[in-house]
């Protein structure tokens, strides 16, 4: 295979020659595809373990039946009455937390034991004894580490009780505790309400048939469809976490791509000469692209091989992170296991090869339309990059424009594929601005910069003007790295700042109360009933407030639904609302009508407005209420719609709060007022919150759920400083000739390792000016932009000043550390031997 | 008045492990002023010659004594004073910096030296090699005659004792290597420096004053120009 032959010859070879600069590029390469394939690796495991306990004991149920605040007991009747060889059974679904195992949160599984005949149908052969209380008996999954007999304690809501362990289920089930409906009605404060019907239909008829057949039985707020489609639409919830998670991954592989490019265009300058040759001795303009093409498909599949790798290292980390945000914003979550397939390896490679093709496509092709003459004929390659820079900066003025429009379109079915576009196109535009940039601020300042640093400084400046291209496709890649960094710091800053001015709005009230046991967006914990009434009656309360929620579905989505005491106000409650109008004025609307307020986020994701109705299934009914305002709302991505608590137990008659508020008396101090509450509470499994302290919970989390972009950030930024290192040592061998002639011409040792210094102090000045202007504008498109698509909050735009100047100095000084290995190398140039071999 | 002096020089570069002889036994003087042709075949030492001479090298053995110092016994910021204050550089691709323009290039070894005046030096040294009219052009935009004058200008911006040229006018037509040649012959004899060039061409040896012949590594004869009058002075090695 002749043509195999000299491709080692002419293309491998002189790769093995400089395996630093290789290996450089495989890891920029390895570490763009560790980044997508562990955001990818690690958004399956948070997303596929949603309620995978509960789903492994459906059985063969093929249909579910639910309703918004539980299903009132007579549409089980109705269920249980049809002429149909139906096989019911009706669920109790919530969340404990076992008391002696470190407070581990576990999902607790009320199922009908007795006509259910024992859990024997999805446990392991442990049968149930005759002998024992139903009431006092749980079955563990033998992954909790228990065994027949023991006792457990659980904390449910804000009490605690112990159980007998009675049998352990299978391992397929996971982490789940079985008990009999009836204490789990009581323990969960269901009154009598079902959370789930799980429908046995028979298969003389198809599942939709079944499920049409059987809605017209059941009340319009009941919902029966086929088993598992609510796991579905959370699925589909988190897509746009996801995407956004999954887009902030590429960036590093656009990092790498950029580096890809310059090692290719390296090759391609340096053996421009042998092209000419091979040219001229009869090589077609084919075989020259696809010798160049070959070497980035080589960069490619060991880039790509070891992504994978350090992909599914990387998601180890990354799994618990997205997991973390996961619980916190959308739904309970138990991270499942990181499945590395056959099919994400090979998307790897694919990967890897098709970022390298891609980045090698322009210099490749440019090789080969290399003619002979030219190639041999040395100096111009410089000058044609500096010609063309004018025309490269009107393609980006049109780029600039067209990302402009992208700027301004909808979303996408909830996906804001408008905004990434604007994002491509502008940092494109960013990219074939760099050119003009360079060249335009060397001529400004060369003299300068030269009078004010000396001799170094100034051969510095000329040298990343006079290789434009190489210097652009650096510049480039940092400043795009740094552009992120700073568009995400920005936006995340803001966020946090809107955040803070939101809560101090909000957080009002002295003490907060709450069941003990973690709550989630998809759990909503309660207390007893008569606790508020109980606090109201203190000397040192002037004020309680109560808050119950209930997740509920509204337009095939999860809604947090809250009644509120709108008559609490007097001042005390503070909301923003988007119309301005004053807090007092929309909560006396609310008293006892048939009114919602909704966040934001909801108002965003459903497309509702003041003044609209919103149809809610709410106890087995469908209800109409009237949108009297939205309010800026930070607290949930899912959105939340608040009505007053009175009409609220019109429909829902669950008295229990899930959160109580208390406003101590003037004069009296937190710790009176506490100590005063904590009577109250003695006996039951209630957390009581200062103010101080929640505020300082919700940054916690706040933070948490933004650790991965700093992580992915951190990632991308890596990338360019690694491939910064690389290309320096390339530009140090390109240019030996140089660095020798400065020998000759009295340049000592230092004198050289400072222009090296200079040069990588200059690419990271350029780029952090660059990077710092894209990054502002990014960020106005991430803030308003794809943020709103995707979460629908509104943030105010905000400097994180001390952050961003933090990270971009440590940004800038890894820049200039990464250039003292090329340095090194240029100080160790024999002169007389280059000059010898030029 | 610069000096110049090998005492017994040799030379061995390692190749494979074992040592190969550039330089052998060489001993040699020139005194300020005089133009010095180093002539001989391809690797018969004259780059190797130039290299220890302009302390680019160390001799294996022997000692190089540049203006009555050993070169040997200088510290490595020693070397590049001495490098920068005596000596200086010509080369047969006249090694310009190609981002740098003319007057920026004479600069250069001045501005490496630290000097506060490089910029009027430049200019004298600009309008000695007659090419202060081009000044602030790029290289490319020069003819090979007029770039190794801008390089002959460099290479006496620090008004050196001793000039090195590698075969200086290898890449130029005979009309332009006149010009250069005359142009080394007014160097040695209006600013009193040693000019020592390698050449493989005899019409070039011919402005000379002394003509070292180098034989693998050996030197074969050393000719004052007068007894070389009545050869054929045609031709090349």
């Amino acid at each position: 295979m002749p043509a195999v032959e000299l491709f080692y010859r002419l293309i491998l070879r002189p790769l093995r020659q400089e395996p630093l600069r290789a290996a450089l590029t495989v890891l920029a390469v390895a570490l763009g595809v560790a980044a997508v394939l562990s955001i990818e690796l690690a958004g399956q495991a948070a997303a596929g373990s949603f309620r995978s306990s509960l789903d492994t004991l459906t059985g063969s149920a093929n249909l579910e039946v639910t309703a918004a605040g539980g299903i009132p007991p007579e549409v089980f009747a109705r269920l249980a009455t049809e002429p149909y060889a139906l096989k019911l059974h009706p669920r109790i679904e919530d969340y404990g937390v076992i008391s002696d195992q470190g407070g581990r949160t576990v999902p607790i599984l009320g199922m009908d034991l007795i006509s259910e005949a024992g859990p024997e149908s999805t446990a392991s052969a442990t049968e149930p004894q005759p002998d024992f209380r139903l009431n006092e008996s749980v079955w563990v999954s033998a992954g909790l580490g228990y065994k027949n007999g023991d006792r457990v304690r659980l904390l449910i809501n804000d009490t605690a009780s112990d159980f007998t362990v009675r049998g352990l289920l299978n391992e397929k089930a996971g982490d789940v505790i079985l008990m009999d409906l009836a204490p789990a009605t009581q323990l969960f404060r269901r009154g009598g309400r079902l959370d789930r019907i799980l429908i046995e239909a028979p298969p003389t008829r198809p599942a939709e048939e079944w499920e049409s057949l059987l809605r017209q039985n059941l009340p319009d707020g009941v919902t029966i469809a086929r088993q598992g489609s609510e796991t579905e639409e959370n699925r589909r919830m988190l897509e746009a976490f996801r995407w956004n998670l999954r887009v902030l991954s590429y960036v590093s592989l656009a990092v790498g791509a950029f580096l890809i490019y310059n090692t290719i265009s390296v090759s391609v300058v340096r053996r421009r000469f042998e092209i000419g040759i091979l040219r001229a001795v009869g090589t077609p303009r084919a075989a020259i692209l696809a010798g160049f093409l070959g070497e980035a498909a080589c960069f490619g599949v060991f880039g790509g091989l070891a992504g994978i790798a350090l992909g599914r290292l990387l998601a180890e980390g990354a799994v618990k992170l997205v997991a973390s945000t996961v619980a916190s914003l959308y739904f309970s979550s138990r991270p499942a296991p990181i499945l590395l397939t056959w099919e994400t390896a090979v998307l790897g490679i694919i990967i890897g090869i098709g970022i390298s093709l891609v980045s090698a496509l322009g210099p490749a092709w440019e090789a080969s339309r290399v003619a002979p003459v030219e190639a041999m004929a040395r100096g111009r390659r410089e000058h044609q990059v500096s010609v063309h820079r004018w025309r490269t900066a009107t393609i980006a003025a049109i780029l600039a424009v067209a990302a402009w429009i992208a700027s301004q379109q909808s979303a996408v079915h909830g996906k804001p594929l408008f905004g990434y576009l604007c994002a491509l196109l502008s940092i494109v535009a960013s990219a074939l601005l760099i050119p003009v940039w360079v060249s335009g601020l060397a001529a400004i300042t060369g003299g300068f910069i030269g009078r004010l640093f000396g001799v170094e400084a100034l051969l510095a400046t000329r040298s990343l003007a006079g290789s434009l291209r190489r210097t652009s496709v650096l510049v480039g890649a940092l400043s795009t790295a740094i552009a992120v960094l700073t568009a995400v710091g920005i936006m995340v800053g803001s966020f946090r700042e809107t955040v803070l001015v939101w809560m101090d709005d909000i957080l009002q009230a002295d003490l907060f109360l709450s069941p003990a046991v973690p709550a989630g967006a998809d759990r909503h914990p309660t207390m007893a009933a008569g606790i508020p009434a109980q606090l109201a009656q203190l000397p040192e309360v002037e004020a309680i407030d109560q808050l119950r929620t209930y997740e509920v579905r509204y337009q095939g989505l999860p809604v947090t639904l809250g009644g509120m005491d709108a008559r609490v106000g007097g001042g005390r409650r503070r909301r923003s609302f988007l119309s301005g109008a004053p807090a007092a004025q929309v909560f006396q609307e609310l008293i006892g009508s048939d009114a919602v307020i909704v966040s934001e986020p909801f108002a965003n994701k459903h497309g509702a407005r003041a003044g609209d109705t919103l149809t809610l299934s709410l106890g087995g009914t469908l209800r109409s209420f009237r949108i009297l305002d939205v309010y800026y709302d930070y607290s949930s991505e899912r959105g939340v719609i608040l009505m007053d608590r009175g009409t609220l137990l019109r429909y829902l008659p669950g008295a229990e709060p899930s959160n109580v508020a208390v406003y101590l008396k003037p004069g009296v101090s937190l710790e009176d007022g506490q100590r005063a509450v904590e009577r109250v509470i003695a006996g039951r499994r209630i957390a009581v919150s200062r103010n101080r302290d929640l505020r300082d919970q919700a940054i916690e989390v706040f933070d948490r759920t933004f650790a991965i972009t700093y992580v992915l950030e951190a990632l991308a930024v890596f990338v360019a400083i690694t491939g910064v290192g690389g290309a320096l040592v390339a530009l140090v061998i390109d240019r030996r000739r140089e660095f020798a002639l400065l020998h000759f011409v009295g340049a000592s040792n230092r004198q050289i390792r400072r222009i090296i210094l200079f040069e990588a102090g200059l690419l990271g000045a350029l780029a952090n000016i660059a990077g710092v202007t894209l990054g502002f504008i990014l960020s106005l498109l991430l803030i308003r932009v794809i943020n709103k698509q995707s979460f629908g909050w509104t943030i105010q735009f905000h400097w994180p000043l001390l952050v961003l100047l933090s990270a971009l100095s440590i940004v800038y000084v890894a820049t200039v550390l990464s250039a003292l290995y090329p340095a090194r190398v240029a100080t160790r140039l024999v002169p007389i031997e280059v000059i010898h071999e030029e | 008045m610069g000096s110049l002096r090998l005492d017994h020089v040799s030379k061995d570069y390692i190749t494979e492990g074992n040592p190969a002889p550039a330089l052998r036994d060489v001993s040699l003087e020139f005194r300020a002023g005089e133009f010095v042709a180093v002539a001989g075949r391809s690797g018969c030492g004259k780059s190797t010659l130039l290299n220890l001479a302009g302390v680019m090298d160390f001799p294996t053995s022997g000692t190089v004594w540049l203006d009555g110092v050993s070169t040997s016994t200088l510290s490595d910021a020693a070397l590049t004073r001495v490098r920068r204050e005596k000596v200086g550089f010509i080369f047969q691709s006249f090694q310009l910096l190609p981002t740098l323009s003319v007057i920026e290039n004479v600069e250069l070894p001045l501005m490496l030296a630290g000097s506060a005046e490089s910029r009027k030096v430049a200019s004298e040294r600009l309008h000695w090699v007659e090419m202060d009219a081009y000044a602030n052009r790029m290289p490319h935009q020069l003819s090979g005659g007029q770039m190794q004058r801008v390089a002959i200008a460099r290479a006496l911006a620090n008004a050196p004792s001793l000039l090195l040229a590698d075969e200086p006018t290898g890449n130029l037509d005979n009309a332009t290597s006149a010009v250069i040649l005359a142009l080394l012959r007014r160097i040695a004899d209006e600013r009193e420096t040693i000019v020592l060039m390698a050449t493989h061409s005899l019409e070039a040896a011919a402005n000379t004053d002394t003509v070292v012949r180098l034989q693998d590594g050996r030197v074969e004869s050393v000719s004052a120009m007068k007894k070389l009058a009545g050869e054929r002075l045609t031709g090349s090695y």
